[in-house]
């Protein structure tokens, strides 16, 4: 069983079409990044792929469940940390973590460890008691990743998660999500090639609404006979659509 | 029912730890109450306007300020639709009812904290009026302000859902002024009568204000206590219905 399928995947908006057809598998524990520029259809992915937008037409199926009728199944198996920091402001760390373990329906044995597990393991104990409102853009991305993770999801969705932020906290969090790497599956959305390039086990370049490339990175620069991920993506941007 | 619960409690703590609340919820009514008293003070007896007088201005302004916490609603609802707060929610297994119900019940328990300010200090200023004010009457308005204050949180809701959070407290502050104008809190309607009567019942405001200040007065009579009260509470399902029904057309059109 993969741990994301898609069959013709398209998701239309009136007169724009933001993906257009898309074929794709990821193996379970893989860590894959979905590689584009601003408009190339990624977010809407990911958005379809955790039920927050139905699919036009074309099926998808996240640890086979289908997104389009088991969506409750769908939901249960997946954690997400949206584009912008989604975490509630005036509730400190452990409150924002709390209430998420809440909606998941956790025993109240298991959201104390999960708690813990998530402060410990995304290095949040010494903020633990702070609101979130007063942590740097780093720190809210890490909380905010902790929130997704704090239900053990199968498939973990993080949509362009260092977006905006310095080099330093950029690296810091990318710390973070090389230490998820074979405990889940991981979809990273992003348009920073350094990042797919450094943590993904394999790379689906989207170019306006489908995916142009796909592969290990060793894979593409073989494809397109260049070095680096940059490289290779201008290579295959400027060479047209491949699918 | 948990996650409903959970959403509630998150909502609670946001309100508790946000100033705009205790000002906007607890301290602009406090302050209205005083100046009207102050003002109630300076009008000479031989004019025979009662409409300022305490046992008249508490149940007014007790309903006045269920308005603010309208707003506050409308705040928090369209704050959180404008972040990604909310998409986390729709993305995890809560639904529709359970985001509803986690809005409004903080906002009924603030609304109830503020009745209880609001009649605890109408106590305070009618001792120095030499107004009797009747205990049982004013447990009767407490829980007469029940249905009105579901009303103001549902009509919050329907803006802060419908509505983005620059437009929603604008438009709220719309029907914070038809409130207390409507709902007869500032005059007299009854004594003006005509057409401004006529207006005034075609709105549920004059209903909520009515009612309450009736149970004041401990007169549950049907043409001045049940018939308002009535009128109020189906107001109150009403907008209570339409707000359920507007978040979840809202949600699932976001979802699309």
């Amino acid at each position: 069983m993969y741990a994301i399928e898609t069959k013709q995947l398209v998701k239309k908006y009136k007169e724009k079409t933001a993906v257009k057809g898309i074929d794709l598998t990821v193996n379970e524990g893989e860590f894959f990044a979905l590689l584009g520029v601003n408009g190339a259809g990624k977010t809407t992915t990911a958005r379809m792929l955790t039920c927050l937008s139905a699919p036009t037409a074309g099926e998808a199926f996240v640890n086979g469940h289908s997104v389009l009728t088991e969506r409750d199944a769908v939901k249960a198996v997946t954690g997400i940390s949206p584009q912008d920091t989604a975490v509630a402001e005036k509730l400190t760390v452990r409150e924002n973590l709390a209430l998420m373990t809440k909606v998941y329906g956790l025993s109240p044995e298991k959201q104390k460890e999960r708690i813990e597990a998530m402060l410990t393991e995304l290095g949040l104990s010494e903020y633990a008691d702070v609101r979130a409102k007063t942590l740097s853009g780093g720190w809210k991305r890490r909380l905010s990743i902790a929130m997704a993770l704090i239900s053990e999801p199968k498939v973990l969705f993080l949509d362009e998660p260092t977006l905006g932020l310095d080099v330093l906290a950029r690296r810091e969090l990318w710390r973070v999500m090389r230490k998820l790497k074979g405990s889940m599956t991981v979809i990273l959305t992003t348009h920073y090639m350094e990042e797919a390039e450094e943590l993904a086990d394999r790379i689906a370049i989207m170019i306006d609404g489908r995916i142009a490339a796909l592969g290990s990175l060793a894979e593409l620069e073989a494809q397109t006979g260049k070095t680096g991920l940059e490289d290779a993506f201008i290579a295959i941007a400027e060479g047209g659509e491949e699918e | 029912m948990n996650r409903a619960l959970a959403f509630t409690e998150r909502n609670i703590k946001e309100l508790l730890r946000d100033p705009l609340s205790y000002i906007f919820c607890l301290g602009f009514p406090l302050i209205m109450l005083i100046i009207m008293s102050i003002l109630n003070s300076s009008i000479p007896p031989e004019a025979h306007m009662t409409v300022f007088r305490i046992d008249n201005l508490c149940g007014g302004i007790a309903m006045f300020g269920q308005t603010f916490v309208m707003l506050f609603t409308a705040l928090t609802v369209s704050q959180d639709r404008s972040g990604s707060f909310l998409v986390r929610m729709y993305a995890s297994p809560m639904r529709p009812a359970d985001l509803v119900t986690g809005y409004t019940f903080p906002m009924l328990i603030i609304a109830a904290g503020q009745a209880l300010i609001t009649i605890v200090s109408s106590v305070i200023i009618s001792l120095t009026e030499n107004v009797t004010l009747e205990p049982l009457g004013l447990i009767a308005a407490f829980f007469t302000l029940i249905p009105s204050a579901l009303m103001f949180t549902a009509i919050g809701v329907i803006f802060g859902t419908l509505f983005n959070e620059k437009a929603a407290p604008g438009l709220c502050s719309i029907i914070i002024s038809l409130g207390s104008f409507l709902g007869c809190i500032f005059f007299d309607a009854e004594s003006t009568g005509g057409v401004m009567l006529t207006i005034c019942k075609c709105f549920p405001f004059y209903y909520c204000t009515k009612s309450v200040r009736s149970a004041t007065a401990l007169d549950f009579a049907a043409d001045t206590f049940l018939l308002p009260l009535a009128v109020t509470a189906v107001a109150a399902v009403v907008f209570t219905v339409i707000a359920a029904l507007a978040f979840r057309a809202k949600m699932r059109a976001d979802l699309s």
